[in-house]
């Protein structure tokens, strides 16, 4: 049970460093919504007995995460023809390498922690920790619209395991309320993107500054 | 009872008066001198009355209580408020009118009235946040009236050091009122002297009213406010806007406990504010700004009575305290009338002739023979030459200091250097007069504007006539005066032994002087009239054509006195001294700088303003760094509460 709950968490951090790692805007919005269907079936797993409230927030987490957002940033894509986030603000290998010291420190971090027993065991924590980190990485090292989208996404996606560790006591409002704000969120960077390009003919938020005053 | 219609009647006129101050001066004038008349005849009855009224509505304003409260101490400063803003309004009409000021002269007198309504809230209010909102008024409507001739730069830029000063001083006042709120579980204000914890908050208080009242390091807004407001507003703000600073000190002071060491700082300020005040008036060419600079002293003289009273607080009450304090109150009238009377005086000689600057006047008595008799005679109270009412609160500050000395106590040690420095600061100031009524109203004009100077109208002389009137009375007979001293010196910490000062003897000796002195002007007058005047040119060097601009200049005839103060007065010299058999052309000029705002306070400004710059260089645009602020915000906050969590633990 235990080492299934590890296995999909491992392959959520390594999910990450992909993530970090991939220069092609394609491969990066794959890397995040595999993420998303990762992270979306763990409820399911955390409980023995089967809750049509947990298997609902699953199912929903999937469809949107793994299916819904990808599609529209892939629009958004095709839209504005660009495929590379040419000019990263801190460039892959160093993201990479930050983003598996931050890996490994959150595993330390989370030991520190005076964690409840049964969460002791599983790597919630450090994997919630780790995804939060390499979501703000690509926040702050990427300059296309796309890729701080997918940054958000991989921010959400770790708040997301830290809100599993609630998930008996507040389930619903939680993720609703999250998911609430992401779609939120992507619609507006939506609405920024199609502004940018139209006005300057690029997805570079560098532009961006010109609006600072 | 009275007290109420009496006050209420002031408020109404006030508030009416603002409605004419546009288009009915006279209307404005008649109902600013109703306020007055109906404050003073309140503060009168209250001085005179001994008791203290107070009204307690239901209304709130800002969820506090509207709390008004007229003891003797309040009433002391609000009799001056009274006089000094009926006075000055009767002087405006004639100076600042419709004719000569299209723009300002409706405005002026509109904010004149609010002025003096919000002075008046500030003495009445005795709730915090209702003190600060009125204190916040006060500035902000001094502000405007001394920026009535905004089109000048130097009046602006006046304005904007005035402002960005008092709301430096409001900043700690804020902090003082809402410490002591906290302390306290109320806004009420009252005595509380039995409360030794709030005793700290005095140092607040000290540098929020020492901002106003001028207190030598403190001072810097003081001379260009006043040098570049218009003279009825430069008269207000030293006779009685510098007062209000005076009066949050006395009254904090009384009412609040003050911790051991806050009467020697306050007299030692005093003292310090006395001696160099006068000293940087002596290096001034400006005749306004020269006056400024005496309220810097005469602030100085106030506090050295305040802080031996303070002083005398920590030392069981006695005598020499309350006869300090008596000498620091009474002075606080005085100035408040012979500076406005100067100040008064000053703007009719601006008036005259269009110009500030004492080496473009002289000669001016033959022109303006009552402003130059009202103005020598202030000249003479300021420089507390008896028999006038200088002298006196000044003899009641040195009784006070020299009863200090007799106590043999620790307190001599700072008495003795008070005494000799309040003494050089007399005789600096008589100097400084001297040096002023000289160059401007003796001598002959130096100037075109000085030669076709004429006599101010009735009105304007009225005004200073008043004061000079209540100059003599308070010399001659300052029996009448006293017991409303007496009264505001009990008010203060409520100290029943009450004060006694040999005043008959005084007000005997006052009369011999004078009657000796107008003695000796008739036996003057019947000799020059009967015997006449010879006209010769001075002694000259032998310079065959000698000219009006070769008569001393204020800067030569202070010269030796600002050399000895050359240390702090940092004066900026520009000299081409005369070269070879034939000289061409050369000159010298001389100037005294505002020391403290000069060398201390704009390169402190200076390097706050890099700071910022500095600090401002974070804000670029640019989201990716934005969110590393975040980031790292969040970092250092879960640290600091990591940090505390676990030093709480241990």
């Amino acid at each position: 049970m235990s080492s299934n709950l590890n296995l999909l968490i491992g392959i959520a951090m390594g999910l990450n460093l992909v993530a970090l790692a991939s220069g092609r805007l394609p491969s990066l919005i794959r890397a995040a919504a595999m993420q998303g269907v990762v992270i979306g079936v763990l409820p399911l797993l955390m409980h023995s007995e089967f809750h049509w409230l947990v298997a609902a927030v699953s199912a929903g987490t999937v469809v949107v995460k793994g299916f819904v957002i990808p599609s529209l940033l892939q629009r958004a894509l095709r839209a504005a023809h660009i495929d590379r986030e040419m000019e990263p603000l801190i460039g892959f290998i160093p993201s990479l390498l930050l983003g598996a010291a931050a890996s490994i420190g959150a595993i330390g971090f989370a030991g520190a922690l005076p964690l409840r027993p049964e969460h002791a065991g599983v790597l919630l924590v450090p994997g919630a920790f780790a995804t939060v980190v390499c979501g703000f990485l690509l926040l702050m090292g990427r300059t296309k619209a796309i890729s701080q989208v997918c940054g958000y996404l991989l921010l959400e996606n770790g708040i997301f395991l830290f809100g599993l560790l609630l998930i008996r006591s507040t389930p619903l409002i939680v993720e609703a309320g999250i998911l609430l704000d992401l779609t939120v969120a992507v619609f507006v960077i939506g609405i920024i993107v199609d502004r940018i390009q139209r006005e300057f003919d690029t997805l570079d938020t560098r532009k961006l500054t010109a609006l600072r005053e | 009872m009275s007290t109420s219609i009496l006050l209420l009647t002031a408020g109404l006129a006030a508030a009416l008066s603002v409605a004419g101050a546009f288009k009915a001066p006279r209307l404005w004038l008649s109902f600013v001198l109703v306020a007055a008349m109906a404050s003073l005849a309140a503060a009168v009855g209250t001085l005179a009355g001994g008791g203290v009224w107070e009204l307690q509505s239901g209304w709130t304003i800002g969820g506090e209580r509207v709390h008004f409260r007229l003891d003797g101490l309040s009433a002391f400063f609000l009799a001056l408020l009274a006089v000094i803003g009926g006075t000055g309004a009767v002087y405006s009409q004639e100076y600042w009118t419709d004719a000569a000021h299209p723009r300002s002269a409706g405005p002026g007198r509109a904010w004149w009235s609010a002025m003096l309504t919000s002075m008046g809230m500030v003495l009445l209010c005795a709730n915090g946040l209702h003190f600060l909102i009125a204190w916040e008024l006060f500035a902000v409507t001094a502000f405007f009236l001394i920026t009535l001739e905004r089109r000048w730069r130097e009046v602006r830029d006046a304005g904007w050091l005035y402002l960005g000063a008092s709301h430096a001083g409001s900043l700690c006042l804020f902090g003082f009122f809402a410490m002591l709120a906290v302390r306290t579980g109320s806004w009420d204000l009252g005595p509380m002297r039995d409360r030794p914890e709030l005793a700290p908050l005095f140092w607040l208080a000290l540098a929020g009213f020492g901002l106003k009242a001028g207190l030598f390091p403190l001072h810097i807004w003081l001379p260009s406010a006043h040098a570049n407001a218009p003279s009825h507003v430069s008269a207000i703000l030293s006779g009685v806007a510098i007062k209000m600073g005076v009066y949050g000190l006395v009254r904090f002071s009384g009412w609040l406990p003050v911790p051991e060491a806050g009467g020697w700082v306050v007299a030692v300020l005093g003292v310090v504010s006395a001696v160099l005040g006068v000293a940087f008036a002596l290096g001034q060419h400006d005749l306004k700004r020269l006056l400024a600079y005496h309220s810097v002293e005469n602030v100085g003289i106030i506090l050295i009575g305040l802080g031996f009273a303070m002083i005398a607080a920590h030392h069981g009450h006695p005598a020499w305290g309350a006869l300090a304090l008596a000498g620091g109150l009474l002075h606080v009238w005085n100035h408040g009338l012979f500076k406005g009377l100067l100040f008064l005086g000053a703007g009719s000689v601006l008036h005259a002739t269009g110009t500030r600057e004492m080496s473009r006047l002289g000669g001016l008595w033959k022109a303006m023979p009552w402003t130059a008799g009202c103005f020598g005679l202030g000249a003479a109270a300021i420089s507390a030459l008896p028999p006038l009412n200088g002298f006196v609160s000044e003899w009641l500050v040195y009784l006070g200091l020299f009863d200090a000395v007799n106590a043999h106590d620790t307190v001599a040690w700072l008495a003795i250097p008070a005494i000799v420095l309040l003494a050089m600061t007399g005789a600096l100031a008589l100097a400084c007069f001297v040096k002023v009524c000289g160059i401007v109203f003796l001598g002959v004009p130096r100037s075109r504007a000085a030669e076709s100077a004429h006599e101010c109208g009735w009105r304007m002389r009225g005004a200073m006539l008043l004061l000079s009137g209540l100059c003599v009375a308070i010399g001659l007979v300052p029996v009448v005066f006293w017991p409303a001293v007496q009264r505001a010196v009990v008010e203060w910490r409520a100290v029943e032994a009450g004060v006694e000062a040999p005043l008959m003897a005084l007000a005997g000796c006052n009369v011999v002087f004078a009657v000796l002195a107008a003695g000796a002007g008739a036996a003057l007058w019947w000799h020059v009239t009967r015997r006449g005047i010879r006209r010769a040119p001075t002694w000259d060097c032998g310079y065959a054509a000698p000219t009006a601009r070769m008569q001393y200049t204020a800067g030569s005839f202070a010269g030796i006195i600002t050399e000895w103060f050359a240390w702090i007065l940092q004066p900026a010299r520009h000299r081409r001294a005369p070269e070879g058999v034939f000289p061409a052309l050369a000159r010298q000029d001389e100037h005294t700088p505002e020391t403290v705002l000069e060398k201390v306070v704009q390169p402190a400004g200076s390097v706050v303003m890099t700071l910022s710059t500095a600090v401002r260089r974070l804000q670029h645009g640019r989201i990716q760094s934005y969110i590393v602020y975040l980031l790292l915000g969040l970092l250092v906050l879960s640290v600091l509460v990591f940090a505390w969590a676990s030093s709480g633990s241990r």
